[in-house]
């Protein structure tokens, strides 16, 4: 039974961080229907910036959390601006290459640095003893690594649901042409949501970096595993990446826990959400929460 | 028919069937028949280096693999993050056999041509069993779908033993009428037999593209409920479509385990996926000339590539990574820059060439 509750501790903790991950891809689809493959790649830029600014700069590890974090604002949204700009009302296959492109050039720039070759783990920042629940433990970067995840998947509700550019912002998602003529600023949405999801990004990769250490590998398969996440929740629904992000680190969790090792199987957690993922969208092609879309001729 | 068989300027059409011919006129089917005399003869003139002659292999077997993901992703509109999967399907399928029946059993080195046949009809199986979620998803949802396909794959050839867990299954050396193909004509053997390939398969894609069923496709992927109303099958063309790419793939598969006498899964992995739909990207999406332009683009990059780290290495000795971050930089850089400034590619600067001379020394 402990078994049991240790694996739900630790999918909950992967999978928040997923959920943390995918918010970025949802924030940018929402709004713009451009589906960043490039993300993984911001993820570890914006790990690397954070490690860069707490160890070879010496900042303290928060400040530099919050600092990568708008540098990565203002690096998204650059990106947007030089490359994805010309690019609107291009077929899809045009956008998706271009983020594709974009993952290659910034593989490219990574390995130039010595984040390229070699792995960092960040200094201790918290205290190493674990925090004993009962049967279950749960160690003290995971548990503020959980914290600071919920805590921004909840301002990024509360801006959408609340804010005037959160709202402008969901209004353009909902037409464009509509969002134009009542004097929101298009282009500018599309800008403000890369940056965004640049932000997240930033903070996924600082938390990530914390608890697994700083893998250039690692953190780009992160870029990978999240599409099967964002898809299963539905392209366009933040609660869907929160809960599709949970349920695909559970899902990983328990088949490493309980699959792996029976039957000769092994790396079964890197295949199974996929697997899982094709079940699912036979029965709801949209996702969990997506929206559907109406086609007319 | 125009008067003047040889040379026609402008289009004059009197019937449809005119407006479908390949050739339009003598000229071109002269053009075209020297071009290919031009390609057979070339090697038995002037001699190039084994390590040259591979890339031309690679780039005809990347031709093979890129008309089928042009005519699944290009005209019928379908995105397919799969392709290098369905290639290894090919590859693994010829490499599965030569394991279980002995690398040099009569069959494999033999009948080499129906095992490439075989190959495809595998590739093209599993195609059509991928293409089963394109009845019910689309867009971004079914190019997901096709990526699970790809990691599906993968996990499936490093997790079996059937697959040696992804290591290299050797494949035997073929014969040819005069006996074993020996090492130092392997290059130039299958770069006559990738070569007939491509020029069949080209000329098939070309008759299908002005039937009825290569017109469906193009109308699958501009609207297909338009397409449903107008009596064809949706479902059934998106579902052939991926099968003819599996067919195109699973050949292509097949040739690349015999070139490189093995299959191994580094060479089917996502990022070779990736490089597919750059080709066919670079090339010219929905063109069949984008099918030849594209691959032979993206591998002569790659060699330039290689060649510029190489001479980089003489000016820095420490550039240890130069290799390993040129080559996505300048990938990248490629892929952007084309869809930022030509999302037509390559055809569509042969277009322009060509509607040039045609109307040379007039110009519009």
């Amino acid at each position: 039974m402990s078994y049991f509750l240790q694996l739900v501790v630790s999918g909950i903790v992967v999978g928040s961080i997923y959920a943390l991950s995918g918010l970025g891809f949802v924030l940018i689809y929402k709004s713009s229907r451009v589906l960043n493959i490039a993300h993984g790649q911001i993820i570890a830029t914006g790990a690397f910036i954070t490690y860069a600014l707490t160890v070879w700069v010496g900042i303290p590890l928060y400040i530099s959390f919050f600092v990568s974090m708008v540098l990565t604002f203002f690096l998204a949204m650059s990106v947007e601006r030089i490359f994805l700009r010309r690019l609107i009302g291009e077929p899809i296959i045009s956008v998706i290459m271009v983020t594709i492109g974009l993952m290659s050039i910034l593989d490219g720039i990574i390995y130039l640095t010595p984040f390229g070759g070699y792995n960092y783990s960040f200094p201790d920042f918290f205290p190493k003893t674990p925090i004993n629940m009962g049967p279950v433990s749960i160690s003290w970067t995971q548990m503020v690594g959980v914290i600071v995840t919920f805590t921004l998947i909840f301002l990024f509700t509360w801006f959408f649901k609340k804010s005037t550019v959160g709202i402008s912002m969901r209004a353009v998602s909902d037409d464009q042409l509509a969002s134009m003529s009542i004097g929101i600023s298009v282009p500018h949405v599309f800008g403000l949501a890369w940056a965004m999801a640049g932000l997240s990004a930033a903070a996924a990769g600082g938390i990530i970096g914390n608890i697994t250490g700083l893998n250039f590998e690692t953190l780009h398969a992160f870029g990978i595993i999240v599409f099967p996440v964002v898809i299963l929740g539905g392209l366009d629904s933040i609660i869907g990446a929160v809960v599709a992000g949970i349920i695909m680190g559970l899902i990983q969790q328990f088949a490493s826990g309980y699959l792996d090792g029976k039957w000769g199987l092994s790396g079964t957690a890197e295949v199974l959400p996929y697997i899982i993922l094709l079940i699912i969208l036979l029965f709801k092609p949209h996702g969990l929460f997506g929206t559907h879309e109406i086609e007319r001729v | 028919m125009s008067a003047n068989r040889w040379l026609a300027t402008g289009n004059f059409f009197s019937t449809y069937k005119e407006e479908q011919r390949i050739f339009f006129t003598h000229l071109d089917r002269l053009l075209f028949c020297v071009l290919l005399a031009v390609l057979f003869i070339w090697p038995l003139v002037y001699e190039v280096s084994n390590k040259y002659m591979l890339v031309l292999d690679n780039i005809l077997i990347a031709m093979v693999a890129i008309i089928g993901l042009n005519l699944v992703t290009g005209f019928a509109g379908l995105i397919s993050i799969g392709h290098a999967a369905f290639v290894g399907v090919g590859a693994y399928t010829l490499a599965v056999f030569a394991r279980t029946i002995g690398d040099s059993h009569v069959l494999i080195t033999h009948a080499w041509p129906l095992m490439l046949i075989v190959s495809g009809a595998v590739g093209a199986m599993f195609g059509a069993f991928v293409g089963l979620p394109a009845l019910r998803l689309k867009h971004l949802y079914l190019a997901i779908a096709t990526l699970s396909f790809q990691m599906i794959f993968q996990w499936t050839i490093n997790f079996f033993p059937l697959f040696n867990q992804g290591q290299t299954i050797p494949v035997g050396r073929v014969y040819w009428f005069t006996g074993m193909v020996s090492r130092g004509d392997h290059y130039l053997f299958w770069y006559y037999v990738a070569l007939v390939i491509v020029i069949v398969f080209g000329l098939a894609v070309r008759n299908l593209l002005r039937t009825r069923y290569g017109r469906s496709l193009v109308a699958v992927r501009d609207n297909d409920r338009a397409a449903d109303a107008m009596g064809m099958n949706p479902g059934l063309t998106k579902v052939y479509a991926f099968a003819l790419a599996g067919f195109f793939a699973g050949v292509a598969g097949a040739l690349h385990a015999y070139l490189y006498r093995g299959a191994g899964i580094e060479s089917f992995t996502l990022a070779q996926s990736i490089s597919y739909l750059a080709m066919a990207i670079v090339g010219g999406l929905g063109t069949l000339t984008g099918s030849f332009f594209g691959p032979a683009a993206i591998r002569m990059l790659d060699l330039q590539v290689e060649n510029l780290v190489e001479w980089l290495k003489h000016f820095l000795p420490a550039a240890m990574n130069l290799a390993t971050a040129f080559k996505p930089l300048t990938f990248g850089l490629v892929i952007v820059l084309f869809l930022m400034f030509e999302p037509r590619g390559i055809a569509n600067w042969w277009r322009i060439c060509r509607t040039y001379v045609k109307l040379w020394p007039f110009r519009y």
